[in-house]
């Protein structure tokens, strides 16, 4: 140290926040306008394909360029929080549906009508229904929705013909899961019939299968008779049929992963692991829309782009927003790169036609059949401790330290803290 | 001070002034923004607003502090004896004149310079109750290993022993410092005189290397509140709750649930902890000398 | 420090004066003292082996039972699919990076604040090298949250100077410095001010080059602290082109949702460990004695 000349220690790092300074500032002086956008997405194949649309994006409006950001799902929120807190959030963010409620119940979001109403590329009609109803709040519509995806009962054909039981199909309801999955479990071989996670996502499902519910207003509803009915059958397949996997005898190897392996009968899972599977499992495979209780009862995930409501560029972010949405050559890329499905209105039969012809699974059908049953999750302003707290209370009831009663109740008592919060 | 005047100043601001600087902004400044959002809510999103003191209300009747608070403990309770015990062992074996000891002193410590991330991979996979190695060896001499990191009586034990194969070596490398200081000429009477192996480490060892145990055990101690990365990697505070400690319950109110205000006023709680036990250990080392 | 572990020089005669059983007791003692340090050392070098071992195997060989102790098929699978799917490299060279940049900047910004509260007289600095070691005992999680807010106002999320200068400005840095400087003999300064230098030429000129060994204690403390850094990086950085490698490292559990890839994860950790381990032999003196000395773990 002491033997360098007194200089070079302090300026060395001066100097190279300079050239960054720098760097930028040329970054910014060749493109006329800058939409700086924000994403969830992380996985490496949908970064080659988002900017693959960025490319496409640009060469059609040369006036503008995107600069883009990810942050992991994880970490997504809390920066995009510090950044509005700082001042500086991004133009457009990709937002999903639960924590959309939360931005803009808070004023932080642009209203789109105007831009919808002027654009030549997308109106009412071009999305599914209940998925740009979901990105509308009081009858102002601040996001559009990019994507969708749904939640199918995904079945190992070889397993099923082993022991000899039919395949599922719509007519299915969880008696048959139960009959099948205790047919195909072979506990000591490392067999099981089924894996469904029993978490937050699955639960407020399933009792909506069970004819029941989660709420969270105008009242908390979450410990009664249907709701307690659907953790039995979720908790139930491990402790009293003993035909899916505990905690213990998965021993961290991901139900994914057992499926691929064949050790699973059917999987609860969401259609972007088609490809996973595609590639990796070495049997007959097919899905099916998912059987229900009383109900039938389908996910319904779909994630939107939103607008800052404090952008200077509106006009370019909104030509954006628009372009992930529904441009013809996002659709395709989406459908080639498995990258999700845009949330085009069933009616656009020819943009999805392209998902449908492909093989495997068969019955691709299901991807949209699903939608017809599809139920949201209650939402509150604080969405991560709402989903923490019920997780731990199913986790508590899923490794039998509380009673299904028991963890509801809790349930119920602690959300209904959060509420009065 | 050599120089006089304007000079002198311009001295003091170019040795003091980063310093102050940085620590002003870095670590003062928070500090002080700190305790003043403990009386706060703020999401981030809307300003924040003035609750006095109800953040700190609202933590007494929270059930889940104090189930924090007790996980902590019970690290804390499990980790200690046993880091400094396996500590106090392992220096007393290396303080042996053995050609080639400086080789096993860098086996033990080791551990402790791998990072955390690391440390807590390798040893989630040694815990897996099927295809893990801890089990499976247990499995060989006829015991049927629990189910660790997935088994809430099990996986705080596991966190513990992970800390303490990790810590071992630090503890070791500061008491041996200490048994190095002890004269030779003790040992050598104490020899002559007889006495075994057991009664040295207990009448000349543990007396003499006193101030060193009460350096690892304070340094230890400070720590294991602060516990975080291990948790993190291994079980995120899981299996259902078992393993919540107060630093990821911080990162987690302010970090996912935007609870400033809260995550704030828990910090304090630990900071008033790790005070309490600094002052003890002061006040103990007054009373003795 | 040094010879501290060879034994005193004055017992030797005496040992060589004792009767031929007494020495065997000691060789018999001897023997049992490296047996259990050696079953001890097997206890701490043996997850590192398992780790390499489990990263030469295949994805099937991986969930073998009971577990191959040596894989029968070695393979680099794991470790290719670490080095492809993930910037490996880029992340080693940004822990690298970041950690010499903090090195250099503590040593800078301590050895100058502490010389400062060691020698300059100033109103008030007492009372304020107090306040520095008061800060010493607020953990980190007190300052997270409004430091978060801090370098996020400043833009530095997702950049270098966010992970490097919150960490230049250590009062254990200036604390440690200042102690080494106290314990330097007034005089040698002295002599210098009758030649008439002043007080930054002194510091550069006769302070510093003989304060190596304490830059180097300092600078080894700094560099395990900022290597192994985990919670900060974790929080302010989400480009994986930015991760640090405990970060990286962290995330390569959840790469792969509901699928267990132990094999990749154990290659990236070997992968990880490997320069912790060279940079460790290298500096294994300064690192042992500065943790001793310090009780900083890094």
């Amino acid at each position: 140290m002491h033997h360098r000349p007194r200089s070079s220690g302090p300026t060395s790092p001066a100097l190279r926040t300079l050239a960054v300074a720098l760097a930028l500032l040329v970054g910014i002086a060749t493109a006329q306008t800058t939409v700086n956008y924000l994403s969830f997405t992380t996985g490496s194949e949908q970064l080659d394909a988002l900017e693959a649309l960025i490319e496409v994006f640009e060469s059609e409006n040369p006036d503008v360029s995107i600069s883009y950001n990810t942050a992991d799902f994880g970490s997504y929120f809390t920066k995009l929080q510090t950044d509005f807190a700082a001042g500086n959030p991004p133009d457009v963010f990709e937002l999903n549906y639960e924590n959309f409620v939360t931005f803009a119940s808070r004023g932080t979001l642009l209203p789109l009508d105007d831009h919808m109403a002027a654009s030549s590329a997308v109106d009412d009609t071009t999305f599914y229904p209940a998925a740009l109803e979901a990105f509308a709040r009081d009858g102002v519509q601040y996001g559009l929705p990019i994507t969708f995806s749904t939640v199918l009962l995904v079945y190992n054909q070889e397993l099923f013909d082993d022991a000899g039981v039919a395949y599922p199909d719509d007519t299915w309801t969880w008696d048959d899961v139960i009959a099948a999955a205790d047919a195909i479990t072979d506990a000591p071989n490392r067999v099981w019939g089924i894996a469904q996670p029993v978490q937050f996502w699955e639960f407020y499902k399933t009792a909506a299968q069970a004819g029941g519910g989660l709420a969270v207003a105008p009242t908390v509803q979450i410990d009664t008779p249907e709701n307690r009915e659907a953790l039995h059958y979720l908790v139930d397949k491990i402790q009293v049929h003993g035909v899916m996997p505990s905690d213990a005898e998965m021993s961290g190897v991901g139900d994914i992963d057992l499926f691929v392996n064949g050790q699973l009968g059917m999987i609860v899972t969401g259609i972007w692991m088609f490809d996973h599977f595609i590639t990796n499992a070495d049997f007959a495979w097919d899905v099916a829309v998912e059987p229900g209780g009383a109900n039938k009862a389908t996910h319904f995930f779909s994630n939107a782009a939103v607008v800052a409501n404090t952008t200077s560029v509106a006009d370019a972010a909104w030509r954006w927003v628009e372009f992930l949405a529904a441009h013809p050559f996002t659709v395709e890329t989406r459908i080639e790169r498995s990258w999700e499905l845009s949330a085009l209105s069933l009616d656009n039969a020819d943009a999805l036609q392209p998902y449908l012809d492909r093989p495997v699974p068969a019955n691709r059908q299901a991807v949209f059949e699903s939608l017809r049953y599809a139920v949201t999750p209650p939402v509150v302003d604080n969405q991560p401790q709402l989903e923490d707290i019920i997780n731990q209370e199913l986790e508590a009831a899923r490794l039998g330290l509380k009673s299904v009663e028991q963890a509801l109740m809790d349930a119920q008592r602690r959300v209904e803290a959060l509420v009065a919060q | 001070m050599y120089e006089r005047g304007w000079r002198r100043y311009a001295i003091l601001a170019l040795f003091l002034g980063p310093s102050l600087i940085g620590m002003l902004v870095f670590t003062v400044g928070p500090i002080v923004a700190s305790f003043g959002l403990s009386f706060t809510n703020w999401d981030l999103l809307r300003p924040p607003r003035l609750v006095g003191a109800s953040n700190y209300a609202a933590m007494m009747t929270d059930a889940e502090f104090w189930r924090t608070l007790r996980n902590t403990l019970t690290f804390l309770v499990g980790y200690i004896p046993l880091v400094i015990t396996s500590g106090l062992l392992v220096a007393v074996l290396l303080n042996t004149r053995i050609p080639g000891m400086q080789i096993f002193r860098a086996m033990y410590f080791l551990p402790v310079v791998t990072s955390w991330v690391a440390v807590a991979l390798i040893w989630r996979w040694l815990f897996n109750p099927v295809y893990g190695l801890v089990n499976n060896l247990l499995g060989a001499i006829g015991i049927s290993g629990p189910a660790w990191l997935f088994d809430p009586n099990w996986a705080m034990p596991a966190v513990i022993l992970t800390s303490v194969w990790k810590d071992t070596g630090f503890v070791m490398v500061i008491l041996l410092a200490g048994l190095q200081g002890i004269p030779r000429e003790y040992y050598e009477a104490s020899s002559i005189d007889g006495a075994n192996f057991v009664q040295r480490l207990r009448f000349i060892t543990i007396p003499l290397l006193a101030p060193a145990l009460v350096f690892a055990l304070s340094i230890s101690l400070i720590n294991s509140f602060q516990v975080f990365d291990q948790v993190y990697v291994m079980t995120e505070g899981g299996p259902a709750g078992a393993t919540m400690v107060l630093v990821e319950r911080i990162v987690r109110n302010a970090f996912s649930y935007s609870r400033m205000g809260y995550a704030s006023a828990m910090s304090w709680v630990l900071f008033a902890l790790i005070f309490a036990t600094s002052l003890t250990f002061y006040a103990l080392k007054r009373w003795r000398s | 420090m040094k010879g501290a572990l060879s034994p005193a020089s004055g017992a030797a005669p005496h040992r060589a004066a004792r009767p031929a059983w007494r020495r065997l007791r000691l060789n018999w003692r001897t023997m049992l003292v490296v047996t259990l340090i050696l079953i001890g050392g097997i206890g701490m070098i043996g997850p590192f082996a398992w780790a390499v071992s489990t990263s030469l195997k295949a994805r099937g060989a991986m969930l073998v039972l009971p577990p191959e102790l040596i894989p029968a098929e070695p393979t680099l699978e794991a470790y290719r699919q670490v080095v492809s799917r993930f910037p490996f490299f880029r992340v080693f060279v940004n822990s690298v990076f970041v950690a010499l940049a903090t090195v250099l900047g503590q040593l800078v910004v301590c050895s100058m604040s502490g010389y400062a509260f060691a020698r300059l007289t100033f109103r008030g600095r007492d009372t304020l090298f107090v306040l520095y070691i008061a800060t010493l005992m607020v953990p980190f999680a007190v300052i997270i949250t409004p430091l978060f807010i801090v370098v996020t106002t400043l833009g530095w999320t997702n950049s270098y100077v966010g992970l490097i200068v919150p960490g230049i400005f250590s009062a254990f840095g200036t604390f440690f410095m200042r102690q080494f400087f106290l314990s330097i003999p007034r005089e040698l300064e002295e002599a210098a001010t009758i030649d008439g230098a002043g007080t930054l030429t002194t510091f550069l000129r006769i302070i510093l080059p003989i304060s190596g060994p304490a830059l180097a204690t300092l600078g080894v403390l700094a560099f395990m602290g900022t290597w192994n850094s985990f919670l900060w990086p974790l929080l302010i950085i989400s480009n994986r082109m930015l991760m640090t490698l405990p970060v990286a490292l962290s995330t390569l559990q959840g790469l792969y949702p509901g699928q267990t890839q132990w094999n990749i994860v154990m290659a990236g950790t070997v992968l990880a460990t490997i320069p912790t381990l060279i940079v460790f032999l290298f500096a294994q003196r300064w690192i042992i004695e500065g943790v001793a000395g310090s009780g900083v773990k890094g």
